[in-house]
């Protein structure tokens, strides 16, 4: 059994180790267009940041020791698949035959088409490589501006300003996190994200980034202007689909699986960011990890189906957790509301009741009853008779449980 | 005792089961877990983890 792993992520390196655990005899080739041995991407904030120095931002370096046998093509890209003779081709002429092949391809960061997004001093943060440019041009260089405010620019800018540059945050939208808060929550983040000392700026379409040779500020649509010397866009990210396209597997926002993790040839599979499973494109962690470890089990002829990943409910976001749940913002009548906030300290709790059951809920600056508050909303849970009650700090979830 | 879940990948730390496959027997508080230790699931550090309470 030959298996040949394009990718060296999360869901590539996973699905390595999940193979050698489970079958001695198969042989495993891992491609990775990085040089890089594997690293956790959330790595690269803590790294940035000065928290984490260069030597610890790798992870499991004993699955590549030569005892397991993985044949490691670091730094190797693989530049085409020739699917009906079942061997792959790099970038430097080799050729591997593979039984399974797993596309682990990844995603790469997205980059709006805006006129001085080439200039130098403009980066994106996914890789390594990229953490290093950026720490590089900040020695000299720190007038920050970083282009989107969800959840990737604010840690970003955060980490930043750990290191003692001067941040603004840009984002499109009028409120931060539209989608998890509603806007009296948003209000509060944007707050204590200002406390820090990173400013803020929202409902801000940009133009044009600035500069001759180098980034020099960013326009507006507005027509006003900041200014940067070191831009960082973090606009998202698109699934990396050119080998699977090239090859004539069927794609559509990802590389499209079934729930065996198998691609529109049975003997390709895909994993991680750069798949879609039914019609979803995860982007996160453990998705990368649940569909890796069921797509190592089925190369090897193990069932083991995927039915999908449950996101959490709660994040972190500078430094505050976040937990969102169902209808936050009820746009029909019939919605009861209920509100509790400490705007000082970044606490805010929300409720929404529908005849009395729980349809939605914001849980911010807490993590207390976080889990509990998002069950009771996964449950529908009627809490009519303890509604007044459930938002205070002392409120008891077990007693309700 | 307490649980600690890691931020990155939601991988949670339970002391009454240690973590086997790192070597850490059951028992072991997180504290007490080296600087070297990562999650097992995603490898991360320590850092990322927070308190389940
Ligand atoms: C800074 C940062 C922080 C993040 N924090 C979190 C978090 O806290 N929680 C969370 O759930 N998610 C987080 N994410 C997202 C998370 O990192 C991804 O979901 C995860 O990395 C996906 O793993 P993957 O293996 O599918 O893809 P990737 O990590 O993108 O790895 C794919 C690899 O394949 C390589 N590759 C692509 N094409 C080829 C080719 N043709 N030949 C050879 N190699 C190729 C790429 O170079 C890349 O190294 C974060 C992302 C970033 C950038
Ligand atoms: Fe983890």
């Amino acid at each position: 059994m030959k298996i040949v792993i394009v990718g060296n992520g999360m869901a590539g390196t996973l699905a390595a180790k999940t193979v050698r655990e489970l079958d001695q005899e198969a042989g495993i080739e891992v491609f990775g267009e990085e040089k890089y041995a594997y690293y956790p991407r959330p790595n690269l904030i803590e790294f940035l940041a000065g928290r984490l120095p260069y030597e610890k931002l790798f992870a499991f370096p004993e699955i590549w020791s030569t005892r397991q046998r993985i044949g490691l093509h670091f730094g190797e890209r693989v530049a085409r698949i020739r699917p009906d003779e079942r061997i792959v081709e790099t970038g430097t002429g080799g050729i591997f035959p593979y039984d399974a092949l797993l596309l682990a391809s990844g995603a790469r960061a997205a980059v709006p088409p805006l006129t001085g997004s080439g200039l130098k001093g403009v980066f994106v943060l996914r890789t390594l490589d990229d953490a290093l440019a950026i720490l590089d041009r900040l020695r000299t260089h720190a007038r920050v501006a970083v282009l989107g405010g969800g959840l990737l620019g604010l840690e970003i800018a955060r980490a930043m300003r750990d290191r003692g540059a001067e941040v603004s945050v840009v984002e499109i939208f009028d409120r931060l996190l539209p989608r998890q808060l509603d806007p009296a929550a948003a209000g509060i983040l944007k707050h204590q994200i200002e406390k820090t000392g990173i400013s803020v700026r929202l409902g801000a379409v940009s133009r044009e980034i600035l500069g001759a040779a180098e980034v020099r500020g960013i326009r507006f649509e507005s027509g006003d202007e900041v200014e940067a010397d070191l831009v960082v866009i973090a606009a998202g990210v698109k699934p990396e689909l050119a080998l699977a396209k090239d090859a004539g597997l069927t794609v559509e926002r990802g590389i499209v699986v079934d729930d065996s993790l198998r691609t529109s040839r049975p003997e390709i599979f895909a994993a991680g960011d750069a798949a879609e499973h039914r019609g979803r494109v995860y982007g996160i962690i453990p998705a990368s990890f649940e569909q890796a470890r069921a797509a190592a089990h089925n190369m090897l002829g193990m069932d083991m189906p995927y039915s999908g990943t449950v996101p959490s409910n709660t994040l972190k976001v500078a430094g505050l957790y976040v937990t969102s749940a169902g209808e936050v913002n009820p746009e029909a009548r019939g919605h009861e509301v209920l509100v509790r906030s400490v705007p000082e300290t970044g606490l805010y709790k929300k409720i929404v009741l529908k005849e009395g059951r729980l349809v939605g809920a914001i849980w911010m600056g807490t993590k207390k009853g976080a889990s509990e508050i998002g069950r009771f909303v996964a449950l529908k849970k009627d809490v009519e008779i303890r509604k007044g009650d459930l938002l205070e700090d002392t409120f008891d979830f077990a007693e309700m449980s | 005792m307490e649980k600690w879940e890691c931020q990155a990948c939601g991988y949670v730390y339970d002391p009454a089961v240690g973590d086997p496959s790192n070597g850490v027997a059951p028992g072991a508080k997180f504290e007490d877990l080296p600087d070297s230790w990562v999650c097992p699931q995603c490898g991360v550090g320590k850092e990322l983890f927070s308190k389940v309470d």
